[in-house]
């Protein structure tokens, strides 16, 4: 656990290049799907991949919130902040019933996680951007922002995969964001970047267990 | 008002009485006051009252009175102004506006008529009862800035219809909330000028206007100096509301603001629900109630952000709002503003920030960096984050101009600040650092050295700096000057350098007019090229031992002097006749031996090296004898030795010292040293010299032949002691003398010059003696001391005979006494004392004896009367004979036989030791010891004859283990009871107590003890036969050394006191009791105790 968190840690668009470690390497080919699994041979494989990254990223989201909220000042950075009560609109929530859930299908589970994580993407870019004004002295969460993004990116490559694999169609990308409220305050920044890197932990939760009922339902 | 207008009534004085009041009549005023209001009363029943005039433009007066009582609609008035032809108006209403009226008073009489009824009213009116009342103004619009929390009010003051000028003061009331409270009342000063003017007034709230209705009224007063009548505020405008209408149901304001810190700010909510707790960071803030559920906050004082700013949250029910507020400071003056250039290019201006901001990323400070000659400037973004570091902008020079003024200033949100600076490029030349720096040979004495140096010099001369580092030595620094040129190298000499040295250079560079160094270039090492050597070896000679060779010593020369590698030396002999010489001797070999003739030559030694030969050294080779030649003593100072000699005029060139150890065999030579002949003195110092070693030193004068041995000289550089004794024996030995030889130390081992002997003598074994050292103040040992170091021989006297003695012989120094050397000598016997000492002792008691005898025999008759008198006997005696019947059954009847006689007397027949030992120890009793030693000691009953067991062996600690030094014994006597001589002590014990009964003891020592008492009366019952007849109850028992026995079964008692009763007892110990029949002497009684250790 302490050593993939340390490992997470160079893998950022600020980090060091060329570090010599597996994690990275084995990340890399994680984000980037080989073009040969775009034919439906076996949808386990990419199935096990996404997991594995799923999994991989679950280990860093609550850092990732923990650093967020350090750097937006009290309340936020108290101990034990939370405010459940924010949410975007533009964001899908990650919070389902069970049983909705459990009775979803691979089509419409998968196309789910599909929004989310390109919401995602697209709102931690935004978030990013919110931090580079406010704290532009802080190349941790600059960082992380950066790593959490790539890896949303990553898991959403791998979830176009295992539809692909499933032969699902892909629901084409869209603008989730829409039109951004860029006179947003800054308190509506730090909540939206509150409400995203909590969404992000929350989403990719569900997005293990979505990828271990797949994993269990397409065994190799 | 009222009381001012004054009308002309019949009885009407009492109101110009009133005007001239002096002030201290108060009282009479009062009393007139109520008299007019009497009259007032009486009046108002005729006629019109209360004629009131205002102005609002000092052109028109409205005057206005009330009817008189009872009068109602259809009354007629008719108005005349006494003093103004054609002044007279009828009306029908009870106001008129007349025009203004001249100062002074005018008479104005109003006829009332009313149903025919008239009634005529006369008033007095002057400008000084007119009321000034401006118009009502009006706010011609009120807008808000809500960004700004700002209120802008505009109104017209309708300057035109007010003829003169005139100023006027306008008050201005900021209403706030619904239910209007004043929170902000303030006067604003204009003035009239005749024409409409419309003003504009703004206030910034400190609340934030969103949250809060708020409303404005005015209203003005003018001060016209025209007018002596009374002026009076108009009327308050009508109110002005300001409210925000929301977009969105809930907001903060303000939102995003940047303050100072330390400044005050109001947060407000609008809400519809209830807020429940507003915060800024995590510390919770009173609520202050609004309209509806709006809510603020005040926050005092506010502290500085961190970077995202503060976050202030209002939190409702079920929803938090928040805004973030972003305390920070104005941009502190740029510090240590510093222009300077490095290649006359581009200006390097840097500046330290000073206090942190605490505005980052879009508020933080942007600086501008302005020339004022030239007026360009650059821009300086601040660096995303805030650092303590300083900032650096470039500008770029502008040609041909060499004076820059320079201004800094940064600015954001909160202010900004600047700092200015005015230089001469020129004399702000910091260089970069050299390049390239290369090391050229010149020859052996100077090098070229170049750089290369950008920036564009060209217009001034360049300072730079030389660091030469000559290997082993210390460093010089060299300026030079040079001329500037555009980008390109430099070069330039250095001179004055040694030959073959390795040198090391660095440069740095810096315009003529200083400012600052360069950093130093990289060192570039280099080594200079080969000269010929400056001069010839240091040169020596000596003659081989046996005469025939001489052999020629010169020392390497010194780096300086060598100028290059040393490849081979050259050596020559010349004389008169004949040259010899020995070339390419070799380096590293230093010495050469040459077989030469004669004596006479003059040797001479060249060094060369790759370069070329020194020039030669000299020398001559004849030794010229000196026959007045003493050897001297030297010891060193330190680590040196001084030689100092007379200055000799015949010595011509040069003084030479050589030394050598004096153990080496010839030819001895370890150094030399030459010392111009005009000098005394020469301190000989080497690494070589070690203490305690003998050096031979040579003093050489040189002449013009050659050299003369002026002095040899012996020394050390410290003198040690010896390290060994002196080895010596003994020669001759008599009765009272020992003739002692000693040898002389070997030099090696004297370590110093000899000083003399000690040598130590005392009576004393072998052994004895080694326990005791030789300290001179012991009493027995008796010390010479032999300074006369060619003595090697002493005779000790006055000994006595056949007695050993302690020879001990020690060497000295002046740096010690050395190790001793020690001999045994018994000294030989005196025979003849020996034969005087038997023979007079002998001689002397045959001597006695024979005089002993003649007396003897002499004083016989009398020896016999004292010693032997005759005695009578007693049967011869005839007063016996009465009796004759009663012996008759006895064959040998006597009256008194005079037998032998024991003398009364206690001995001690043995002890243990010579020395009682006397003890105030307790003792253990002996009867306590007896349950444990019952098989020694003697039965307990046995008290009548108990003369026995006086000595008790008492064994304390542990009678059952017989361990060495683990026991003691006690072993005392004790006098426990009387015996008779003769009786034997074997037969005392078998005897019954009862059987014994006969001659006892004459006294019983009854110890304070009843038990005891009564057993004694019970032996004194058995025993009855003689008693003592002494009471021996009263005695004390005092003596300390006696044993006190408390045991109540003990029938041994011992007490210490002398008793002077007419028996004897005897203290025996008990292994020798057969011996106690032994006819002691005196009286003796006393207690032994002996502690007898068993080892």
């Amino acid at each position: 656990m302490n050593e993939l968190a340390a490992r997470a840690q160079p893998q950022g668009p600020g980090a060091e290049l060329g570090f010599p470690l597996p994690a990275p390497l084995c990340l890399l080919s994680l984000l980037l799907p080989s073009p040969s699994l775009a034919a439906p041979i076996s949808p386990a494989e990419p199935i096990s991949q996404a997991y594995s990254l799923a999994l991989y990223m679950q280990k860093n989201t609550s850092t990732l919130l923990q650093t967020y909220l350090q750097y937006q000042g009290s309340p936020f950075s108290d101990p034990g902040f939370s405010a459940p009560e924010l949410q975007l609109s533009s964001l899908p929530s990650a919070a389902v019933s069970f049983k909705t859930w459990h009775a979803l299908e691979d089509r419409e589970r998968l196309s789910r996680a599909q929004r989310a994580f390109l919401a995602l993407t697209q709102h931690l870019q935004l978030v990013g951007d919110d931090q580079i004004d406010l704290n532009p002295g802080s190349p941790v969460l600059l960082a992380q922002l950066g790593v959490a993004r790539l890896r949303a990116q990553g898991l959403l490559g791998n979830v176009a995969a295992i539809m692909n694999a499933l032969g699902l169609p892909i629901p084409p990308e869209e603008d989730t964001l829409g039109l951004v409220p860029f006179g947003a305050s800054t308190f509506e920044r730090k909540c939206r970047g509150y409400v995203v890197t909590r969404e992000y932990g929350h989403w990719t939760d569900r997005a293990v267990r979505d990828l271990a009922l797949l994993k269990a339902k397409y065994p190799v | 008002m009222d009381i001012s207008l004054c009308w002309r009534q019949p009885s009407g004085m009492v109101g110009s009485k009133r005007m001239r009041m002096p002030a201290n009549f108060r009282w009479l005023v009062a009393t007139f006051v109520l008299l007019y209001l009497l009259n007032q009363v009486n009046s108002q029943k005729k006629g019109t009252r209360d004629l009131k005039c205002t102005t609002n433009n000092l052109q028109v007066w409205d005057c206005s009175w009330k009817a008189p009582l009872g009068t109602g609609r259809g009354t007629i008035y008719k108005v005349c102004i006494e003093d103004r032809p054609r002044s007279c108006h009828q009306l029908e209403k009870t106001n008129i506006k007349i025009p203004a009226l001249s100062p002074g008073d005018h008479e104005i009489t109003i006829n009332s008529l009313h149903d025919s009824e008239s009634s005529i009213s006369t008033f007095m009116l002057n400008e000084k009862n007119v009321s000034l009342i401006p118009d009502t103004p009006e706010i011609l619009n009120l807008s808000a800035d809500f960004s700004t929390s700002t209120l802008y009010l505009k109104w017209n003051d309708k300057g035109s219809v007010f003829p003169h000028h005139s100023n006027i003061i306008w008050e201005v009331k900021v209403l706030r909330k619904d239910s209007m409270e004043l929170v902000e009342l303030v006067t604003y000063n204009t003035t009239l000028n005749g024409r409409d003017i419309v003003h504009h007034w703004s206030w910034a709230s400190d609340m934030p206007l969103e949250c809060a209705t708020h409303h404005v009224r005015i209203r003005c007063y003018i001060d016209s100096l025209h007018f002596s009548g009374l002026k009076e505020w108009s009327d308050w405008s009508p109110v002005k509301n300001i409210s925000w209408t929301s977009d969105s149901q809930t907001k903060v304001f303000p939102q995003d603001n940047i303050i100072l810190v330390g400044s005050d700010i109001t947060f407000c909510c609008i809400s519809q629900e209830k807020v429940l707790l507003a915060q800024i960071g995590s510390k919770n803030c009173p609520l202050i109630h609004l309209d509806g559920e709006n809510v603020a906050i005040k926050i005092h004082n506010i502290s500085v952000s961190e970077n995202s700013g503060t976050n202030v949250i209002f939190t409702t029910e079920d929803y938090i709002y928040g805004t973030v507020i972003f305390a920070g400071y104005p941009p502190d003056v740029p510090q240590k503003l510093n222009c300077e250039t490095h290649d006359l290019e581009e200006i390097v201006c840097t500046w330290n920030p000073g206090r942190p901001t605490a505005l980052v990323g879009p508020r933080s400070t942007n600086y501008n960096l302005f020339e004022s000659f030239s007026g360009k400037y650059v821009r300086f973004k601040n660096a995303e984050v805030p650092t303590n570091e300083s900032y650096r902008v470039l500008f770029k020079m502008i040609p041909n101009q060499e004076i820059y003024n320079f201004t800094l200033s940064g600015h954001n949100p909160l202010g900004q600040s600047e700092s200015t600076i005015l230089i001469n490029i020129t004399e702000r030349v910091s260089p970069h650092t050299p390049t390239s720096f290369r090391v050229k040979d010149i020859n052996s004495n100077a090098v070229t050295l170049s750089w290369h140096l950008s920036g564009s010099f060209a217009k001034i001369n360049l300072l730079c700096q030389i660091k030469i580092n000559k290997a082993n030595s210390g460093q010089e620094l060299r300026n030079i000057t040079i001329k500037g040129v555009e980008n390109s190298s430099y070069r330039v000499a250095v001179d004055k350098l040694n030959p073959y040295t390795m040198y090391t250079f660095r440069i740095r560079c810096s315009s003529e007019t200083y400012w600052k160094w360069s950093k130093w270039s990289n060192e570039k090492q280099h080594l200079t090229t080969e000269a010929t050597p400056s001069k010839g070896p240091d040169t020596w000679r000596e003659w081989s031992s046996d005469g025939k060779n001489l052999i020629i010593y010169w020392k390497p020369l010194p780096i300086n002097d060598a100028n290059g590698k040393i490849l081979s030396y050259n050596v020559s002999c010349s004389s008169v006749e004949e040259t010899q010489s020995l070339s390419e001797i070799p380096d590293p070999q230093h010495k050469a031996e040459i077989r030469l003739d004669k004596n006479d030559y003059i040797i001479s030694v060249v060094a060369k090296n790759s370069v070329g030969s020194s020039p030669p050294s000299k020398i001559a080779s004849m030794e010229i004898p000196n026959d007045d030649l003493r050897v001297e003593q030297v010891v060193g100072m330190g680590k040196r030795i001084l030689l100092t000699w007379h200055p000799d005029p015949n010595m011509t060139c040069d003084y030479v010292i050589k030394w050598c150890n004096s153990s080496q065999f010839e030819p001895c030579l370890m150094d030399w040293k030459k010392v111009p002949s005009n000098s005394t003195e020469a301190i000989i110092e080497s690494d070589q010299f070690r203490p305690g070693i003998r050096y031979n030193f040579f003093l050489y004068g040189c002449r013009n032949q050659g050299y003369q041995l002026l002095r040899s000289i012996i020394g050390y550089i410290e003198e040690l002691a010896p390290i060994v004794a002196p080895n010596f024996t003994v020669e001759d030995t008599t009765a009272d003398s020992i003739l002692v030889k000693w040898e002389d130390i070997p030099v090696e081992e004297l370590r110093g010059f000899l000083r003399g002997y000690l040598f130590y003598f005392e009576k004393g074994e072998k052994d004895a003696s080694q326990m005791r050292g030789l300290e001179s103040g012991h009493s027995d040992i008796k010390v010479k001391n032999i300074t006369d170091i060619s003595q090697k021989t002493l005779r000790i006297a006055d000994l006595q005979g056949k007695t050993s003695y302690h020879l001990v012989l020690r060497a000295y120094t002046d740096g010690g006494l050395g190790p001793e050397k020690s001999m045994f000598v018994v000294t030989n016997e005196n025979s003849v004392g020996l034969i005087i000492a038997i023979l007079i002792p002998v001689a002397v008691a045959v001597l006695i004896g024979v005089v002993t005898s003649l007396l003897c025999y002499r004083k016989r008759e009398w020896i016999k009367e004292t010693f032997y008198p005759d005695i009578p006997n007693p049967e011869n005696c005839k007063a016996l004979q009465f009796q004759k019947s009663v012996c008759e059954g006895s064959s040998a009847l006597k009256t008194l036989e005079m037998n032998p006689c024991t003398p009364n007397n206690v001995e001690v027949l043995e002890t243990r030791s010579t020395l009682p030992k006397i003890e105030d120890t307790e003792i253990i009793s002996p009867v306590a010891e007896r349950p444990v030693d019952s098989s020694d000691v003697e039965p307990e009953n046995h008290v009548v004859v108990s003369y026995c067991p006086p000595i008790i062996e008492e064994e304390i600690p542990n009678p059952a283990v017989d361990e060495p030094g683990g026991t003691s014994q006690v072993i005392y006597i004790d006098v426990q009871s009387m015996y008779q001589p003769q009786a034997k002590p074997e037969e005392d014990q078998e005897m019954d107590p009862i059987v014994s009964a006969g001659y006892k003891p004459q006294m019983r020592l009854p110890i304070n003890s009843t038990v005891e008492e009564s057993a004694a009366e019970d032996d004194i019952d058995k025993t009855a036969g003689y008693r003592p007849q002494a009471n021996v109850n009263t005695w004390k028992l005092v003596s300390p050394d006696s044993p006190r026995s408390t045991d109540s079964n003990s029938e041994i008692v011992s007490f210490g006191s002398p008793c002077s009763i007419n028996s004897r007892q005897f203290l025996i110990p008990p292994k020798d009791e057969d011996s106690a029949k032994s006819s002691g002497g005196g009286w003796s009684f006393s207690n032994f105790f002996q502690n007898k250790p068993n080892d």
